[in-house]
Parts: structure tokens; sequence; C-alpha cells
């Protein structure tokens, strides 16, 4: 227990003491995050989600419904439930909810927004609004045909670009942490004897190895804080979710990158090659799998790929708790998968582990 | 002789066409300061790290304090303190960092002061290793290697790379574990570390052990000449006919005669000059050292 906890106080030491791992780990993410937010962080996003609930509108329903999917900034989804669509809005997912009533009530077709996304709403209802005039001038040209009605939620929150990205940019530093650290250190230890000098101590070599994975954890979760304190106060960024979740999912990422870079590092024979390894696996992924800007950005021949990549799900579900604020729950398949990336990798490592 | 400690049976250890120690055998007593003598790539450092379990036999047995090594290898190393060759530190950790870390993978441990006062690293105590020089890590070295108490210490090449002085202060330090009843096993390819140092030493060669015993005996036995050199200011004698003189080399008015018994040499020289046969000065009698016993055994020197 002694050698364990010393092996991650020490560690913990020497790590920071390096100032390009304080770089790397630590001013290197935020200054990825102030550079892709100042060149893509002015709208929310390109598209607007227009939430569609028909409650038996007929053909002002059908008509409705084809013309705003002609609309090239809408993205209209199908919603059966109103309460639900609302849900979704308040929760930033769609810009507006537009609901039709039944066609015997009279009643004008309902548009709600989000009166906290004051510049999307706003853009959103002035495309709606302009359709609308030229749908009845379309119509008949004289009375009315589609009335509208606009309310304004409380949304929860503005889901700004920082807020997406966020969770991007911590799920890379985790995996930052096992793809260019970890293969550097130990293949770095082992070249340099360092390993050959902790074998020849009684000590358990699964102690000092455990040391090092708790040292990496405890690093990952002190340079996560100063990344999410920064990010907080300097960008604005939020958090919805439970931190806790958020750092859980953090630590459970940090073993499955770290057993991937010990991996690596029994495959190589010097910290060289094994640092070049793991950034041939960590610069695509960073790009592909969703860190800086949706996955679904990339063409659509790359998405079974992207979403077998390991930090996809990862990203997925950081994103999901961290942005949205949505339970774990629909991503724990995704983690399952990202958790037997780490299984094979530590699995691989234990068979081929060498101490020089 | 005391009781055995370390005991070392056939060893064997091949590096595919090379034999890096080739059934090499031998004994070391408690309290015995044990030298392992041999040029580069002899096979030392192998033969160590076989007895410390750290690289795996291809035969023979190796018995430290009556542990088998392959049996119960951190059993071993519970016991003994290691200082290897060539292995680096924790760059950014100090000195005292260093020991607390290597300490608490022991099972027992003494305060780091201690051995930092004992290498005499007190003003480097909060230095980052990278920070340190040559000796001075290497003195950090032995003191991880004592951070354990142990009762013996395997240090391979321990002054290699040392200046003449620090050199001289590292054999202090180790010559003072003998009165603590530690067993000391040491490399070195210093021959003179090997006589000042040693009880008794191992002579190794392309991996076998080629002579051991006190390094007076190993004198005695393969190197018994002993040379007798004077500066001739005037005159000349018949040098091979003087007795005991087995071979004579003269250059540049030095005179340098190998003496199988120098005291007989020295007073016919004497008895020589008083007859004014021969005027000379800087009369120097040198006894025989271990790298001419390694010469005679292996017809090279120990430093290339
Ligand atoms: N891991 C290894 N792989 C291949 N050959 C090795 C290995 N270790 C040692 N050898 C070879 O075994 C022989 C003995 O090496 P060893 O390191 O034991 O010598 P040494 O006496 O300690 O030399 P030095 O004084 O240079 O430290 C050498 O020929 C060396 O090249
Ligand atoms: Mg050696």
């Amino acid at each position: 227990m002694k050698a364990f906890v010393t092996t991650i106080i020490m560690g913990f030491r020497h790590y920071f003491r390096d100032r390009s791992s304080v770089f790397w780990g630590i001013a290197f993410p935020l200054i990825l995050m102030a550079l892709i937010g100042l060149a893509f962080g002015r709208s929310d996003s390109l598209t607007f989600s227009v939430g569609f609930v028909d409650q038996g509108g007929g053909p002002l329903s059908q008509g409705l419904h084809s013309g705003l999917e002609e609309v090239p900034v809408f993205r209209v989804i199908d919603e059966t439930d109103q309460a639900q669509a609302l849900e979704a809005l308040r929760k930033g997912r769609r810009t507006l909810v537009i609901v039709v009533p039944p066609i015997t009530s009279g009643q004008p077709v309902q548009v709600f927004f989000d009166q906290a996304r004051v510049q999307d709403s706003q853009t959103a209802l002035v495309i709606l609004e302009r359709f609308v005039a030229e749908a009845n001038l379309r119509l008949s040209g004289a009375p009315q045909v589609v009335r509208i009605h606009t309310t304004g939620l409380k949304g929860q929150r503005r889901l700004r670009f920082f807020d997406f990205l966020l969770p991007g940019i911590l799920a890379m530093t985790v995996m930052q942490t096992g793809l260019l650290g970890v293969t550097y250190v130990v293949a770095g230890y082992r070249q340099r004897l360092i390993l050959k000098r902790i074998l020849a101590t009684p000590v358990h070599p699964l102690v000092f190895l455990g040391g090092l994975v708790g040292r990496y954890a405890l690093t990952n979760l002190v340079q996560i804080a100063i990344i999410v304190a920064v990010a907080l106060t300097v960008f604005n960024a939020t958090i919805v979710g439970n931190p806790l979740v958020v750092a859980g999912l953090m630590i459970y990422g940090t073993f499955v990158f770290v057993g991937i870079g010990f991996a690596i590092s029994t495959i190589s024979r010097t910290a060289e090659s094994a640092n070049l390894l793991g950034s041939a696996i960590h610069f695509p992924m960073m790009f592909l799998s969703g860190t800086f800007w949706p996955r679904e950005f990339m063409p659509e021949f790359m998405q079974p790929v992207i979403g077998s990549l390991p930090l996809t799900p990862l990203i997925e579900a950081m994103r999901a708790v961290a942005a949205r604020g949505d339970a774990l729950g629909p991503y724990l398949p995704g983690l399952a998968y990202l958790g037997a990336w780490g299984a094979a990798a530590f699995a691989l490592a234990a068979s081929r582990f060498r101490w020089e | 002789m005391g009781q055995v400690i370390v005991d070392v049976q056939n060893l064997f250890k091949r590096y595919g066409a090379i034999t890096a120690v080739d059934r090499v055998s031998f004994q070391v007593d408690r309290g015995e300061i044990f030298g392992i003598l041999g040029p580069n790539g002899a096979g030392k450092t192998t033969t160590l790290e076989m007895i410390e379990g750290l690289r795996v036999p291809d035969g023979g047995t190796a018995v430290v304090d009556g542990i088998d090594v392959r049996r119960d290898p951190r059993g071993v190393r519970a016991r003994i303190g290691v200082q290897l060759q060539e292995a680096a530190f924790f760059d950014r950790l100090t000195v005292e960092e260093t020991l607390q870390l290597f300490g608490s993978y022991q099972r027992t441990m003494v305060a780091p002061e201690t051995v930092i006062d004992r290498l005499q690293l007190q003003d480097k105590r909060r230095s980052w290793v990278m920070n340190l020089s040559g000796g001075q890590r290497q003195r950090l070295s032995i003191a991880v290697a004592l951070i354990n108490d142990p009762r013996i210490v395997f240090l391979d090449e321990p002054t290699t790379g040392l200046d003449p002085q620090a050199r001289r202060n590292l054999w202090e330090v180790i010559a003072s574990f003998r009165g603590e009843g530690r067993t000391v096993v040491l490399t070195t390819h210093y021959m003179e570390e090997a006589q000042r140092l040693c009880d008794r030493v191992a002579i190794m060669d392309h991996g076998r052990i080629v002579a051991l015993d006190t390094p007076r005996t190993l004198i005695r036995t393969h190197a018994p000449r002993t040379t007798v050199a004077l500066t001739v200011l005037e005159g000349e004698v018949g040098y091979a006919s003087l007795p005991g003189v087995r071979h004579v080399e003269v250059a540049n008015g030095e005179v340098v005669l190998s003496s199988t018994d120098p005291m007989q040499t020295v007073y016919a020289l004497m008895e020589s000059s008083r007859a004014g046969q021969i005027g000379f000065h800087q009369l120097r009698v040198e006894d025989a050292t271990l790298e001419d016993v390694f010469l005679h055994l292996t017809g090279r020197r120990l430093r290339e």
C-alpha cells in the first residue's frame, strides 16, 4: 500500500515538474479550444432543428411540413408528443417547435421558441414568418389561411459552441495522456532501465504499474479540473450534467487509454517510436471522433469507421452528460465497447511486457 | 573462512552464439568484500544480475542467504541492495524523494538522511536527479542500494567514471561496510580497486573465472616477479646475471629488472655500487599487480 501511494505521489510531482507535460496536458487543450471557438463559435449551429407536432391538421399540416422541409436551413423532426418536443426545446436540442392543431379547432398554428437563445430563435422565426407569408399568398391571397402564434419558453440554457466543445476537448486530453504520454514515458523508463531498477526491488510489479495507472488518473483529474475551470470562467462554457459523472467518465477513459498506451509501449523498442506510433493513432482519432465538430459533419461513408473508434463513445457520453445533462443509460453500450478496447489493450500489454 | 552467504554453482548464460557466462562457480563468505575483475564483455554484469534474479540463467544455481534465487527472486531482492551498472533514475525527483520512493518498495527502510549522510549527499538532498553530476548520481545509486539496510550489497562497477579522488572516497565508504558485517559483491575493471578493496578477487575473462583468491595470493601464484627499476648515471653491470633477475629492459638510462628475489637483486646492485662499478639513483621496488596476473593468465591487458 505504501509503495502504491508513494508511486502515485512521486509520479504526480515528477509529472507536474515537467513544463512540457503542463503545456501538453493543460495549455495545449485550452489553446485548441480558444482557436476552434474563434473559428467556428459564431453561430450555435449551421442548421436549425424544427420539431413538428401534427395534431390532425390535415392538408394544411402536410403542406406546411413539406414546405418547411424545402427550407434549406431547417431540419424538420417529426414529433408525436407536444410535451416531449417542448422538453427537447428547453434542453436546447430544438430551435423551434411547431404545433399544428386539429383542423376543426380553428386554432392558429403554435410556434414555440427558446427565449434564452435569442439569436438563433429570432433568425429561425424570421425565416418561418417569411415562409408562412409566402405560403398564404400562394394559397389564396385573401384572408390568412395559416395564422401563427408564437410563444417564448424559458429554456434550461443555451447550448453554446463552447459547451459543445468542452467535453470533446476533455476526452481528447484523456486520450492524449495515454497515446502520447504513457507511450513515451513507459517506453522511456524501459529504455533507460528505470523499470529494471524497480524490478531489482522486492516490490510486486503490479503494485508499481498500478501506481503508474493511478497517477495518470490523478494527473488527468487535475488537468481536467484546471481546463474546466478556465473554460467556465474565460470561455463562459457550462457543464450541466453531474460533475461526479463527468469525473467518473474521465477516469474510466483514462484507464482505457493508459492501457492502450501501455500496449503501444510494449510493441515499440524506443521511447521515440512508441510516441510516434501513439501519435499516428491519436491524431486521426482526434479529428474524426467528433472532438471539435459533430461527427455528422464527416461524410456518410466515414461514419462506420468513426463509430468503431474508441474515442467516439467516450466523446458522445461526455457530451451527453456534460453539455446536455442527459442520463448515461443510452451510452452504456458504447462505454462497454470502449472498455473492451481497454481490456484488450491491457491483455496485450501484459503478454508482451518487458522490463528492459 | 566464515559462513557462506552467496553460493553460485555452474551459472551459465548464452546470448545467441555468445556464451556470456560459462559455468561460473564461487562462494562468498559473510562479511567479505568479494570482487569480480575483468575486461569489458567478460560477463561480470550478466553473472551479477543472474544472482540478483534480474536475468534467468540457462543453467546453474545461485543461492543467496539460503534462498534459491530462481525459486524466490523477490525474497532474494528483499535481502540485498542492488546497484545497477547503467540504470537511470527519475529525472525530476530530488535525491531525498528518490530514496523515499525506492525505500517504499522495500520491506524495511532506513531513514533517507542516514544514507544521504553516508554517501555525502547532504548538499544535494533537494536537488533534482537530472542536475546531479556523474559522481553524485553514482553515489545516489549506492545510497539507493543501502536504503533497505541490506546484509548483502551488489555493486556493478561502482566507481567507473569517477575521478581518482571520488573513487578513493567511495572505496572508504565500501570498506566501511566490512565493519558493519555487510557482505559486498562488486565488479570492476580497475585492478587497483580490486587489489585495495577486495578480500578475494575472481578474475573473469570470456565468461569464465580464470583465477580466484586473495589479491596477495593471486599475485604470488601467477605473477611472482617483482620489478626493480633504477636510473643509471654511470657504469654498467651484467644485469641478467644478478641474483633473481629473469628479465631485463633498458631504455634511456632507465633499467627495469624483473626479479623473483628482489631482496637479493637489490643487495647485489648495492654491492656493485659500493665497488664503484655502477652509479645510479631512484631505485624503486614494485610488487606485481593484478594487472600482471591478468596478463599472465590471458596474455592480454585488462584495459586495451
Ligand atoms: N541482453 C544481451 N543480449 C545479447 N548479448 C548480451 C546481452 N547482455 C550481455 N550480452 C553479451 O554478453 C557478454 C557479457 O556481457 P556483460 O555485460 O555481462 O559483460 P561485463 O563484464 O559486465 O562488461 P562491462 O565491463 O562492459 O560492463 C558480452 O559479450 C555481451 O555482448
Ligand atoms: Mg558490466
